[in-house]
């Protein structure tokens, strides 16, 4: 182990390119993980929150879209095993100056699920705004959404950072606000054994809706898929990037040692301790970035969710099967990245040393 | 060890380095490689040495080719050392770790590099001892897994005429004591230390002096 990290401390200058490219590498993969899994996490857990069943109007992309009639609270309310039925519309609108923030109309008996900081919940032409977006817009007393003035009845404190930046008022005012009933229902049920007959039932009672248990409408959601795949190809590319980086600049120290890989071969070194060797200064490497790029990550990622501009709708976070996803990337880019190189240095014939100068 | 050569032939590109040589050359003793620039003399150290592949020609060692000795770099390592013009001490080791890089065994380290009058130098750096003193760090390099045979090519070629002498006195004083070394030199001075000189001309062996 000495070996290697004085082989790295002798080519400072090298040591500190590759570090600084795995710590780009890594930090970029840990914060595109980090926000796209925040992003997916914040929005199931507003769907979870007393939602064991979600209805939508069938077909649609996407939530915002969706399109059912209220009216069908009632009658789902009344199937045995129901035990609640929340209706929600889910919009966005510019409230001056942000240039665009969560509407969310929600039904009179969801509005426990919101903590109240100060005053009450909101009745008809009020609203209630997120501590987020209260701070952000200085205290107002109303705001105006589509040219319509709102009062704010009180603020509330949510840990899900759509809602906090977000404003949530009476479902009758979102539903003329965005002309339409309602974006979704949340069923909440007596018995989860229950739900799959739930689903069926509520399936059966109108051809132009959609029921489905929330885990399986998180797992099937299109949205999500596309934050997921969008996530992972960045996440890929930056992986890719890092590999390229430790090669390039792994096959310039090789060239730079030539004359050291060259004596072990000629004291009978076998070519695989010379790549071991090799390896083991990457995997050196690899493990402070990933250590420097974790830190630096939570700190960017801090900084995003507290930044006035992102509203509090970016919030990432590095969870313990991320932080060992990303460990086990840094380790493979280090070893991918420096087989090459490594296996070419294995290869120096020593007979380049005779008559050669300086190791 | 006994190394033979059978018809050594060698081409760098359309350049005939080596014209059929045949040597037998035992490992014990000092045999001196002498010639002029150009004269083949490290080739033909570089090809006996396992360094190098003869482009014709055979080399055996105790009667085995190349091919019949196994895995060649641990072979290498047991029977075979090697110090070259530039000592090729590794910079960022001490001496005593650059010894210790090649050694099968740590035990004797610091006794060699006493023999050498390199002891007290041992955690020291190539850049913060002399020339002499690398070039001996070397050559317990070459030396510590008592191999069979060390070769060397123009090995006092960086040395002053003192320091050249005690190069040679050293090879002189280990070959007496059962290591061979085959040195390839344009030194005449070294015909004073060597036990046989082999005098090689454009590529083949003029004479072989005992």
């Amino acid at each position: 182990m000495i070996t290697p990290v004085k082989a790295l401390r002798k080519n400072r200058f090298k040591t500190a390119l590759i570090f600084l490219s795995m710590t780009v590498s890594i930090a970029a993969i840990f914060l595109i993980s980090a926000i796209s899994g925040g992003v997916v996490s914040m929005y199931s857990a507003m769907l979870k929150t007393d939602g064991d069943i979600i209805v939508t109007q069938k077909g649609i992309a996407d939530t915002f879209f969706s399109d059912i009639n209220r009216s069908m609270t009632t009658t789902i309310a009344a199937m045995e095993g129901v035990k609640e039925v929340s209706a929600l519309i889910l919009g966005a609108a510019p409230v001056d100056p942000l240039p665009i923030v969560g509407i969310y109309g929600v039904s009179d008996n969801r509005f426990k699920s919101y903590t109240l900081k100060q005053g009450s919940y909101p009745k008809t032409r009020e609203v209630m705004l997120g501590s987020k977006i209260y701070e952000t817009l200085k205290h107002p007393e109303t705001i105006v959404l589509s040219k319509q003035t709102f009062t704010v009845s009180g603020v509330f404190k949510s840990r899900i950072g759509f809602e906090d930046g977000g404003v949530v008022m009476p479902l009758e005012d979102a539903g003329k606000l965005f002309h339409k009933s309602a974006s979704i229902f949340l069923i909440s049920l007596n018995d989860l054994g229950q739900s799959d007959a739930i689903v069926a039932k509520v399936n059966a009672l109108n051809s132009q809706i959609e029921a489905k248990t929330t885990e399986s409408f998180i797992d099937s959601y299109n949205q999500f898929k596309i934050i997921q795949t969008s996530s992972d190809v960045i996440g890929a590319m930056a992986f890719l990037m890092g590999i390229l980086g430790i090669v390039s600049m792994m096959s310039m120290v090789v060239n730079d040692r030539k004359a050291e890989f060259g004596i072990m071969r000629s004291i009978g070194l076998s070519s695989g301790a010379i790549i071991a060797k090799l390896l083991w200064e990457t995997l050196i490497i690899a493990l402070a970035a990933f250590f420097v790029a974790w830190g630096l990550s939570e700190g960017v990622l801090e900084l995003i969710e507290h930044a006035e501009k992102f509203q509090g709708y970016i919030n990432g976070e590095i969870t313990a099967a991320l932080l060992l996803k990303v460990f086990i990337v840094s380790v493979v880019m280090a070893l991918v990245g420096t087989l090459l190189p490594a296996v070419y240095a294995s290869r120096i014939d020593p007979m380049s040393l005779i008559q050669r100068g300086g190791a | 060890m006994k190394i033979e050569a059978h018809a050594l032939e060698h081409y760098y590109g359309a350049e005939h380095i080596l014209r059929g040589v045949d040597l037998s050359i035992p490992s014990s003793g000092f045999t001196a490689i002498i010639g002029e620039s150009g004269s083949g003399k490290t080739t033909l150290l570089s090809i006996l040495s396992t360094l190098l592949q003869p482009t014709g020609g055979t080399v055996t060692y105790d009667g085995k080719a190349l091919a019949e000795l196994g895995n060649i770099d641990l072979f290498r390592r047991r029977n075979i050392g090697f110090v070259f013009q530039f000592h090729y001490l590794i910079s960022y080791l001490s001496l005593r770790e650059n010894v210790a890089l090649a050694a099968l065994a740590p035990e004797g380290i610091d006794p060699l590099m006493e023999r050498l009058g390199i002891g007290r130098l041992g955690s020291r750096y190539s850049d913060e001892v002399s020339g002499g003193e690398r070039q001996r760090a070397a050559i317990a390099r070459a030396l510590i897994n008592h191999p069979s045979v060390v070769f060397a090519d123009e090995p006092t070629g960086n040395l002053d005429t003192k320091n050249a002498l005690g190069v040679y006195e050293l090879f002189r004083e280990f070959s007496n004591s059962g290591t061979g070394f085959i040195v390839a030199s344009h030194d005449k001075k070294i015909a004073d230390f060597a036990d046989t000189i082999i005098e090689m001309e454009d590529g083949i062996v003029k004479k072989i002096h005992h």
